[in-house]
């Protein structure tokens, strides 16, 4: 949402420098109406995020436990919430931890992403169809239902992936419990996590796809360049932007991925199996001290700032390029 | 994330908005809807139209909302349906959970009413103790429940067991026929043993001598960790590689249909249990009925049984309830002798009151579950334990255990770390 915004008033800017020179387009820039028009759209997002991260922040500094929930109100208690997190080297193991499985999920999202969508592009219509549809059956999926359908798949007993390994000779998985050591169940997560990814990074890829010009990829096959250099140097620089945007969005998703930990380990997951995200759902409404969990979120939040700021730089440089 | 969040900051505006909350004590009202929230499985449904019958009867205006919640996500629910201007006006609080509430305001205190509840004098101690916080009581004993083992006798005589196992020992050799016996079968478990099984694991400790926090000075120290409690641990760990086949990951929710699936001899179950394990609608499977029989859980010493953990539940009135006086008038019926003499024929449980103990006790099933919770321990009194519990704190450290992700010491001395660390936390 913020590289969306961020990439309108830009466009915004650009407008206007070009709009000097073209006086019959000045009155498209002028005036209160885009304050207007944007006022509502505003007004919600300070209602539903403005509001709540206020209230999240304030919480941050205060005692609130069980008695304070119940008698509306905390004991402020200055900045120790987040000198006891900071302290805390289980924090520090989740952050690694968070960030270790965001690393690995976007890079897998947007390598096997890339790869689906140049397969896309090359089979034959029919194929295509089923393919997008597959894509879209997947996204129109509700997390819940995946989440569900692939801890029965996943299952230690009755799982058909333990019976499948096991009759295709991977060895003995009869029993095998995924969730046993958390790397393996990481894995699972991994694979939940990127196939419920990959529609959105397939799709717009495609996309993006049909806008590299035929006629540059073609000059350059014929000055002998193998695909593999066609794509390097001719298809990923078109594509950059777009690669950019879904980086960025895949990393925001994955460093806050909730759902399919916590569903697919029945709501109680261990301490293994905490990310930034359960860890403070796990220390606001289990442990019931919701001014530390508070504290979690607002990290949380930070750390999503500076991780994406980076992205978002490198994005507004690239609009700053094209415009000159 | 931040959307899981919202409904702490709604509270604080929802607040904002109404204003103060009334504290005075009008009249209770005589007609609205008063709100009971029991747990899934206490109460059989008829006990509940009873109860609600004889209410309607004196009240003839006021409407009864009974909704039933999961044991799994409650302290959530409870958590913010407390923090709300309309709490249920009578709820079902599970008795290692009361400390936590009462600590925070969240329940009336009654202690001034207790004479006017039937049978308050023969409640049961622990029951009693559970609902005490303070010098003060908060809430009325509902029902208790302990563990032993349901076997199947039929599998017991095939694999030429004649008598039930006297002690750990005797558990572990009998388990090992059990599982020579039914080779042939890649699911079969003698002992089913999920690994988030504290409460089944507790014995264990218990009978050896540890025990899972102890208080000295007003601050309380893990003991999780001591040579007893790392004893009775092995124990269990010995039996569990052995006989069992269970989901070392998973908790217990599923064991009884698990069991009536036929590839298990026995389970750690409360008495209760026994009917889900043989009624059809909960995934049972009637036709074991003649087949099921009861033994405590032995001790490690021959002959003895092993400490187990008293269960239960205690009915908490809302200390927000604008219905105080309507609210009472529910509880005393539901725990009141007519209907706990109910709950215990019916319901299969252990009633609130000493007097209508020996309502199961020629029952076979029932007799044993019955006498298992003469020899019965419980939890750290602390308003902290619920965060144990909901903390996971103790199932982390059995899975670690079975999965062998960490030794036994080291296990147990982390486990250790982290309940003293919560019990010790500011309330």
């Amino acid at each position: 949402m913020n590289s969306a915004s961020a990439a309108a008033a830009a466009g915004h800017g650009r407008l206007a420098k070009m709009n000097l020179f073209r006086p019959w387009a000045w009155r498209r820039s002028a005036g209160a109406a885009p304050y207007l028009l944007l006022a509502p759209a505003l007004l919600v997002l300070a209602a539903v995020l403005l509001y709540p991260m206020a209230s999240l922040v304030a919480l941050s500094f205060q005692h609130y436990g069980l008695r304070q929930l119940i008698a509306h109100s905390g004991d402020y208690v200055g900045l120790d919430n987040y000198t006891a997190v900071l302290r805390d080297g289980f924090f520090w193991k989740v952050v690694a931890r968070t960030a270790a499985f965001a690393a690995a999920n976007v890079a897998l999202t947007m390598f096997l992403g890339t790869l689906l969508a140049l397969l896309l592009e090359r089979v034959h219509r029919p194929v295509r169809v089923l393919l997008t549809a597959g894509l879209v059956l997947v996204w129109a999926t509700p997390v819940v239902v995946a989440v569900d359908l692939w801890q029965w798949m996943f299952d230690f007993e009755f799982g058909v992936i333990n019976w499948l390994l096991t009759h295709l000779g991977f060895g003995n998985y009869i029993h095998h419990n995924w969730f046993a050591h958390p790397l393996q169940g990481f894995a699972v997560i991994t694979v939940v996590v990127v196939w419920g990814a990959l529609p959105f990074v397939v799709i717009t890829l495609s996309a993006g796809l049909a806008q590299v010009p035929r006629d540059m990829i073609e000059a350059a096959e014929v000055d002998g360049a193998n695909p593999l250099h066609v794509f390097w140097y001719v298809v990923a620089p078109v594509l950059r932007p777009v690669f950019i945007i879904l980086a960025t969005l895949s990393t925001i998703w994955d460093f806050k991925v909730f759902d399919q930990v916590w569903v697919m380990l029945n709501q109680r997951p261990g301490a293994d199996y905490f990310l930034l995200g359960i860890y403070s759902f796990s220390e606001s409404f289990r442990v019931t001290q919701y001014g530390l969990g508070s504290a979690l979120a607002v990290l949380l939040v930070l750390i999503l700032v500076v991780v994406t700021s980076g992205y978002v730089r490198h994005y507004m440089g690239q609009l700053g390029e094209e415009s000159k | 994330m931040r959307f899981k969040q919202l409904p702490v900051a709604l509270f604080g505006a929802l607040l904002a908005v109404a204003g103060c909350s009334s504290t005075s004590n009008n009249p209770a009202p005589e007609s609205g809807t008063l709100t009971v929230w029991l747990m899934n499985g206490s109460a059989p449904q008829s006990v509940v139209d009873g109860v609600n019958a004889d209410f309607k009867a004196k009240h003839p205006n006021v409407n009864v909302d009974v909704q039933i919640q999961q044991w799994s996500d409650v302290t959530t629910k409870l958590d913010t349906a407390y923090a709300g201007s309309s709490p249920p006006d009578v709820v079902e609080l599970g008795n290692t959970l009361v400390a936590k509430y009462a600590a925070a305001g969240a329940l009336q205190d009654i202690t001034g009413k207790k004479g006017g509840y039937e049978g308050s004098s023969t409640w049961l101690q622990s029951l009693t103790e559970s609902c005490t916080f303070g010098g003060k009581l908060y809430c009325v004993p509902y029902y208790a429940g302990s563990r032993a083992v349901i076997y199947r006798k039929d599998m017991f005589t095939a694999a030429g067991i004649t008598n039930t196992p006297a002690s750990m020992d005797e558990l572990l050799t009998d388990g090992q026929k059990l599982m020579d016996a039914n080779k042939s079968d890649s699911n079969y478990s003698a002992l089913y043993f999920p690994g988030k099984y504290w409460y089944a694991a507790a014995p264990f400790v218990w009978d050896f001598g540890g025990d899972i926090a102890t208080q000295s000075g007003g601050q309380w120290k893990g003991s999780l960790d001591s040579a007893q409690s790392q004893q009775g641990l092995t124990t269990l760990k010995g039996i569990v590689d052995k006989l069992s086949r269970a989901d070392k990951t998973g908790d217990e929710a599923k064991q009884d249909q698990a069991f009536a699936q036929g590839h298990i001899a026995m389970i750690i179950a409360n008495g209760w249990e026994v009917g889900q394990v043989i009624d059809p609608k909960a995934g049972g499977d009637s036709s074991l009925k003649d087949k099921l029989g009861v033994f405590p859980i032995p001790s490690h010493t021959a002959g003895k049984t092993a400490p187990v953990f008293l269960g239960g539940s205690d009915l908490g009135i809302a200390a927000k309830s604008k219905m105080q006086g309507l609210a009472q008038e529910w509880v005393k019926l539901l725990a009141g002798v007519k209907f706990q003499t109910q709950m215990a024929t019916v319901g299969q449980v252990i009633p609130n009151n000493t007097t209508l103990l020996d309502l199961n006790a020629n029952n076979p099933l029932l007799g044993t579950f019955a006498a298992a919770a003469k020899n019965s321990r419980f939890v750290p009194n602390s308003p902290n334990w619920a965060n144990v519990e909901s903390g996971n704190v103790l199932q982390d450290m059995l899975v670690s255990i079975f999965t062998g992700k960490q030794a036994i010491p080291a296990a147990t001395s982390a486990a250790s770390a982290q309940v003293a660390t919560i019990l010790n936390a500011k309330v």
